[in-house]
């Protein structure tokens, strides 16, 4: 299955096949997903631009276990999805991706470090582990000196640095970011981008980053077009 | 896989956060509220478990001491009771026995007159059994030679306060004389000398005269109706009634609660007024938690959908709730009891409620605070289920992009 559907090699990390997605609205059906079919090699910066509601989100989100696919098959690290449980999904997504969202998205009540090591302690480390691991992560966002400190006092940018070590903590196969930027003033917003550039550069960590701004196309390997809900070769 | 304890711990980290990092104002009112909900659920029980303790303490203490011995099935009196008060008097635990002659008598002052329960004694012994002798509010209690000499109950007496003046003499003092026909038919006078005040309704309609001066009226000796046997413990008396009848004791010998039917008709009566008052404060603090737990799992719902996107599962997100509602409940119940030893029961100490069987203080039973205290936290416990239950049944995309 995984040889079949690896079209271009044999490091594919995600592979898709007629994957659709359709909304009921009513009487309505909204197709947000049109058959895709695609590949990601392990090791790469992909990008999936596209107009709004082209469907990027639901992409990710599909290829992210956040939602299941109306129609087609998703094989990821050599698993096919729809065979798993709830439960296995839930794991799945603990062990082996990390998300950065728009929002900033992390837990008022904690600080930087209680939120980056939470999925850490989740996967059953021990406290010394959690703080070692978190420590790690907050240093490749370069945040260790705001380690103790609680969302609120903390800048936007910074906020979602810590939500990117949260990510990073478990090590994850994939790191999936909707529009990480979107909230961010410029100079935050390039940080950001450095950063996952640096990641992937340095640790060989596959990224698949939703963006709607087109200079992101210059920094990552490859972008993935959508228009209404389909891939396409280049966006006019 | 993850390990039960694993999850537990993610569940008590993230309650802990949400309770210590969270609002202060709203953990402290939660708290409260929940205290007044045990408060609540205590206090009618409390008022409650204080009247039956007053009563068996003057059941015990007034009326039959520990321990009655009676005359065997188809006796009017026990023969020789001297020989039974032999046979137990040493008996690790007993500390006093009173034999006595318990009669009928119409005692009549002036136009006043009505039908009570007289008991013979033996000064001496009494003191050993009762605290009556201590309950003197006029007078003297009875000398071991005295003869044509009563003590009355100020319920008998009347003009005392009492609580049934109607049937009472009307205003006896001491001094007065009054006149006592026996069951027998017999007729004496009989100067008052004292009168005593137990507190308890019961005890106030009796009166008592000598051993001697009953013999003389009924024309017997070396007789008595009954034997009050006091012991150093309360709730052993099964025990001691074992151990008379193997010293060889064949009277009918019963324990003090066979008396106290009166304690058994509070308990029902009240119990229909507990179990009310109890619906109503478990409910209340069933529906505290459930809103407070409500609001957090919506004003967190973008929040929860983003811990269960990266992984972390429903049951521990839902746990994490279920531990802060109990945490709730739990501080509920201590800071309750707080308010219960450190406020309530201080005051009516200080300002004793008033009963028929006497001065009423609250009494904080273990079992009850126990079983309050369970009842509180299991229904807070389901109260912090049911909204993070409902929390977690949206999809993630929902909770966390949804309106
Ligand atoms: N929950 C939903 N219910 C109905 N329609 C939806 C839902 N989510 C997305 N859509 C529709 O699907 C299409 C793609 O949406 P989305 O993937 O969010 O686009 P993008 O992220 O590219 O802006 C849009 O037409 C959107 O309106
Ligand atoms: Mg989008």
């Amino acid at each position: 299955m995984v040889e079949r559907m690896g079209r271009d090699g044999q490091d594919t990390i995600i592979a898709t096949r007629n994957l659709s997605r359709t909304y009921i609205m009513g009487k309505m059906q909204v197709t947000a997903l049109n058959r895709v079919t695609l590949d990601i090699r392990r090791g790469e910066f992909a990008a999936i631009m596209g107009k709004s509601g082209s469907g990027k989100s639901t992409l990710l989100h599909q290829l992210g276990l956040l939602d299941t696919p109306t129609e087609g098959e998703i094989v990821i690290d050599g698993v096919e999805i729809s065979g798993l449980s709830e439960a296995a999904r839930t794991r799945f997504r603990l062990e082996k991706f990390g998300y950065v969202f728009q929002e900033y998205a992390i837990l008022p009540e904690m600080t930087a470090l209680e939120n980056v090591y939470l999925p850490a302690m989740a996967l059953g480390l021990s406290q010394g582990e959690c703080i070692r691991n978190g420590m790690d992560a907050l240093e490749k966002v370069g945040l260790t000196g705001r380690a103790d400190h609680r969302p609120r006092e903390m800048s936007g940018g910074e906020q979602q640095r810590v939500a990117i070590a949260r990510a990073l903590i478990n090590n994850p196969k994939i790191l999936f970011a909707d529009e990480p930027t979107a909230n961010l003033d410029s100079v935050s917003s390039r940080q950001i981008l450095e950063l996952f550039r640096a990641l992937n550069r340095d640790t060989g960590q596959t990224i698949l980053m939703v963006t709607h701004e087109l200079e992101d196309a210059d920094i990552v390997d490859r972008v993935i077009w959508l228009a209404d809900g389909e891939v396409v070769v280049r966006e006019g | 896989m993850t390990s039960t304890r694993t999850e537990l711990k993610v569940s008590a980290f993230l309650a802990y956060k949400f309770i210590a990092k969270g609002n202060r104002g709203t953990s402290a009112l939660t708290i409260l509220i929940m205290a007044l909900a045990f408060v609540n659920l205590m206090f009618t029980t409390s008022v409650f478990d204080g009247m039956g303790d007053a009563t068996e303490t003057q059941v015990i203490d007034t009326l039959y001491s520990n321990i009655v011995i009676e005359p065997a099935d188809g006796e009017l009196y026990i023969e020789n009771p001297d020989s039974v008060v032999k046979k137990i008097i040493n008996v690790p635990g007993v500390i006093g026995t009173s034999a006595q002659y318990v009669t009928g008598a119409t005692i009549a002052y002036e136009e006043q007159s009505g039908a009570w329960s007289i008991r013979a004694v033996d000064p001496a012994d009494e003191r050993t059994v009762s605290t009556v002798p201590d309950m003197m509010i006029e007078g003297e209690y009875l000398s071991r030679s005295d003869t044509r000499e009563i003590i009355i109950g100020k319920e008998i007496a009347g003009g005392h306060g009492g609580s049934l003046e109607h049937t009472s003499l009307g205003g006896v003092v001491v001094g007065d004389t009054v006149e006592v026909t026996f069951a027998n038919g017999v007729k004496r006078e009989y100067r008052v000398k004292g009168i005593f005040d137990t507190n308890f309704i019961q005890s106030n309609q009796l009166a008592y005269v000598t051993e001697k001066e009953m013999e003389s009226v009924l024309g017997i000796h070396d007789m008595a109706s009954q034997i009050l046997v006091k012991t150093d413990t309360k709730g052993e008396e099964d025990r001691f009634l074992n151990q008379f009848v193997e010293l060889g004791v064949h009277e009918d010998i019963k324990p003090w609660i066979v008396y106290a039917g009166i304690i058994a008709t509070l308990t029902q009566s009240f119990d229909a007024l507990n179990a009310l008052t109890g619906a109503i404060g478990f409910f209340v603090a069933g529906v505290t938690i459930f809103i407070v737990i409500y609001v957090s799992t919506v004003s967190k719902r973008r929040q929860i959908g983003i811990l269960r996107a990266i992984g972390i599962k429903e049951s521990i997100i839902v746990r994490s709730y279920i531990f802060q509602a109990v945490f709730y409940a739990v501080c509920g119940c201590i800071a309750g009891l707080v308010i219960m030893f450190a406020i309530l029961v201080p005051y009516f100490i200080k300002h004793p409620m008033v009963f028929p069987m006497g001065d009423v203080t609250l009494l904080i039973e273990q079992k009850a605070a126990i079983t309050r205290s369970a009842g509180l936290i299991i229904s807070a416990a389901i109260a912090g289920f049911l909204p993070s239950w409902r929390a977690v049944r949206e999809t993630i995309l929902d909770a966390i992009w949804g309106d």
